[in-house]
């Protein structure tokens, strides 16, 4: 078996098409949040009540909301807003997480106890809890929402960070790289990053999509980001009255939604196979 | 090597192809009841594939062509399928390191009885007696309720042999059944072995340790780069081997070494007092002096699990002792106090090139990279080698790469921790030729520890034997 482990590695077909296709999707939605807003001149808050419910395909090219506005701009905008605080969100918490983790797997003893007292007692509270305790403070601002998001998802990161450097830093080759006169830094960089990278872009992914889901659902509930403001869950909501006339319009903002996060669910598969 | 009809398995003509060209070429073999065949060779020599051939379980991307017939059935005609049906049923194997095959969450008696209820299709309470009659057998009675991670490896071994008899295939399939073991569960395994053999059983048993081929006696054939090189019965294959590597093979076996002479010991390097370790309330060693001086090899020997490696750790300061101290010579540099580990592989990191490893380390230390190219021509390690990572090179290659590193820091001292136990005899020759001559040129004090007493009887200045404190496990 070991002949076979060194001379001959199996193909890898499966895993690479699906990444690959989670990072075409993400690429296109990107493309759509980034420059959509630059390039659509609609204002999407400016209402226009003689062509409210307007159709797909007439004057608006996705059609227009109950008030007039434009449903293209509104969801380049809404998806500029999903996929900007998924990602703010996302660094928020891997930053601490990964830098908490490290630090607990290299010190131990105390450290580790102070960090894993901490990330216990912040998963035994409720992650909507958390979230809409904080938002209780100023109700439909960015930043409280933000900050109750990354307080419940930086303990994945810490978790997997540690567990993993924990492991690599008891292996022999580290022994042997201190005995040999490497020094921390050398040791982090070259030995426990390229191993728990790949971990952590797949963590990234999954938290992203978490986060869009998560200030999707609150906005939805009215608890998260106020209309106007063009969020994808809070159009949803508005224009659900409207179903019977114009059921598509409704769909829009849940398909954006849908794609997203498949995009990032696909890209983290992908990475994890 | 002609195959007579009444062999129970003939293997014809098999060859093995890779994408990239064949790996195995034309080997033919046959073995019967109470003839077992051995096949010896380094790792990489495609000894491994040939038993996977007859087995069915070939990773993908490589396929075998030829003919393997067992009991008047061409195996490689069949489908995958039906292979499979074959395996612990007419077909079983006894996996490399069986510990690391059990599984952890099972304790040992259930997983016996596994066997008996659903491969066998036994009654739930005839499996347990069955299993606890098995356990009996390799005198396991007092694990059965016990955990993998409870048992030693002495143990383990012979919970997977327990398991292979419970299956009662016709053939066995034994892949480095030795494999990091000490001579006496070496020899205890090929007793097993035997048996299995006595009792009518077909055994195919693959290893690179030329005493499990002579214990077992029957038919030897030696693989080398894919090819069976030579092929014939084991006493006359192993009194007068007639292939150039065969003999490499047998003369590599430390009992085969010339005892050498070795120059008087210079100055001290390290002393340690009244050593004591223990591991709860047991007691690994008290009261423990050693001492080792310039151009001295000092070996340990010991059962496994004695603390031998223990005692190398506390004298590089990795492990810190209960009681007792130890004083390095002079202003010698931490540096200058280095270590071979027993699993190559493990001791270097695994997404790393070496050449990477090795220029980061020349850097670090304002080495000359011309220094390690000279190193390298003088160990034999090819240049294409440097641009491999640690898994694509052999272990004798690893670990000859392992002393080069070293090397580069002018070590005084040099702890070897079963360095050559899972090397082939060739590779463990090499390396520890090698080791021999850098004491000899440069007074480096070494320190070996090892299970192998002819190993140690042939190379070292003094020898300590350290007896298993209060009893062995296994």
């Amino acid at each position: 078996m070991t002949a076979i482990d060194q001379t001959y590695q199996p193909p890898k077909s499966g895993p690479g098409a699906t990444r690959l296709a989670g990072a075409g999707l993400l690429v296109l939605l990107a493309g759509f949040a980034i420059i959509g807003p630059a390039v659509i001149s609609s204002d999407p808050a400016a209402q226009d009540f003689g062509a409210s419910l307007a159709p797909i395909g007439g004057d608006f090219l996705l059609g227009a909301d109950h008030y007039g506005r434009s449903l293209l701009a509104r969801l380049a905008h809404g998806a500029r807003l999903s996929f900007g605080m998924a990602f703010l969100t996302m660094l928020a918490a891997a930053i601490p997480g990964v830098l908490f983790g490290l630090i607990a797997a290299w010190r131990g003893g105390w450290a580790e106890r102070g960090f894993e007292f901490v990330a216990t007692t912040v998963l035994a509270l409720p992650g909507l809890m958390l979230v809409l305790l904080l938002l209780a403070f100023s109700p439909g601002n960015y930043g409280p929402l933000f900050l109750g998001l990354a307080l419940t998802l930086w303990v994945e990161f810490y978790r997997v960070t540690k567990a993993n450097t924990k492991t690599i830093l008891s292996q022999p080759h580290i022994e042997a790289a201190r005995m040999l006169g490497f020094g921390s830094r050398y040791i982090l960089t070259h030995y426990v990053f390229p191993v728990i990278a790949p971990m952590i872009t797949t963590l990234a992914a999954f938290a992203m999509a978490t986060a869009i889901i998560a200030v999707s659902t609150l906005s939805a509930i009215s608890v998260g980001l106020q209309p106007p403001t063009p969020e994808l869950g809070s159009m949803i909501v508005e224009l659900l009255p409207y179903f019977a006339e114009a059921p598509v319009h409704v769909l829009l903002p849940a398909a954006l939604i849908f794609l997203l996060v498949l995009g990032l669910q696909l890209l983290a598969q992908g990475e994890r196979a | 090597m002609n195959i007579q009809m009444m062999n129970d398995i003939a293997v014809h003509d098999l060859s093995i192809h890779a994408k990239d060209g064949p790996i195995v070429m034309d080997v033919s073999l046959a073995l019967g009841k109470g003839r077992p065949l051995t096949l010896l060779g380094e790792s990489g020599s495609g000894k491994s594939l040939v038993a996977q051939a007859i087995m069915g379980n070939l990773p993908a991307g490589v396929h075998a062509t030829g003919g393997v017939i067992f009991k008047g059935v061409d195996l490689l005609a069949e489908a995958a399928g039906e292979r499979r049906k074959r395996w612990g049923r007419s077909i079983g194997l006894l996996p490399q390191e069986p510990w690391l095959a059990l599984d952890p969450t099972m304790r040992v008696g259930p997983q016996v009885a596994e066997v008996h209820r659903y491969v066998k299709d036994k009654t739930a309470s005839d499996s347990v007696v069955a299993a606890k009659q098995n356990l009996a057998e390799v005198s396991l009675s007092a694990a059965e309720a016990l955990y993998p991670f409870q048992i030693s490896g002495g143990m383990g071994q012979r919970a997977a042999i327990a398991m292979a008899h419970a299956a009662g295939t016709e053939l066995l399939i034994a892949d480095e059944p030795t494999k990091g073991l000490d001579a006496a569960l070496r020899d205890s395994v090929t007793a097993r072995l035997s048996r299995e053999v006595e009792a009518g059983r077909l055994l195919l048993t693959i290893t690179h340790d030329v005493a499990v081929a002579r214990a077992l006696g029957g038919t030897i054939g030696v693989m080398l780069d894919g090819r069976l090189v030579e092929y014939g019965p084991a006493e006359a294959l192993l009194a007068e081997p007639q292939h150039a590597y065969t003999k490499t093979l047998l003369a590599a076996e430390p009992s085969q070494w010339g005892r050498k002479t070795r120059a008087t010991p210079g100055t001290t390097v390290v002393t340690a007092q009244g050593l004591e370790k223990r591991y709860g309330d047991r007691v690994l060693f008290s009261g423990f002096d050693i001492e080792v001086a310039a151009g001295e090899i000092v070996s340990i020997v010991g059962p496994s699990g004695c603390g031998k490696t223990t005692i190398g750790n506390i004298l590089l300061g990795l492990t810190k002792p209960d009681a007792g101290e130890v004083v390095r010579e002079g202003e010698l540099s931490p540096l200058r106090f280095q270590k071979l580990y027993q699993d190559p592989p493990a001791a270097f990191a695994p997404h790393q090139t070496i050449r990477k490893g090795l220029k980061d380390l020349a850097r670090l230390h304002g080495k000359d990279w011309s220094g390690i190219e000279a190193s390298c021509r003088r160990l034999r390690l090819q240049d294409v080698l440097l641009d491999r990572l640690p898994g694509q090179v052999s272990g004798g290659e690893l670990q000859r790469f392992a002393l080069l590193r070293a090397l580069l820091l002018d070590p005084a001292f040099l702890f070897a921790d079963e360095a050559t136990s899972r090397l082939d005899p060739v590779s463990q020759q090499d390396v520890v030729t090698f080791l021999l001559e850098l004491v000899e040129e440069t007074g480096l004090a070494v320190l070996l520890v090892t299970h192998d007493r002819d190993l140690a009887e042939k190379v070292s200045t003094r020898l300590i034997e350290l007896e298993g404190a209060d009893g062995r496990a296994a």
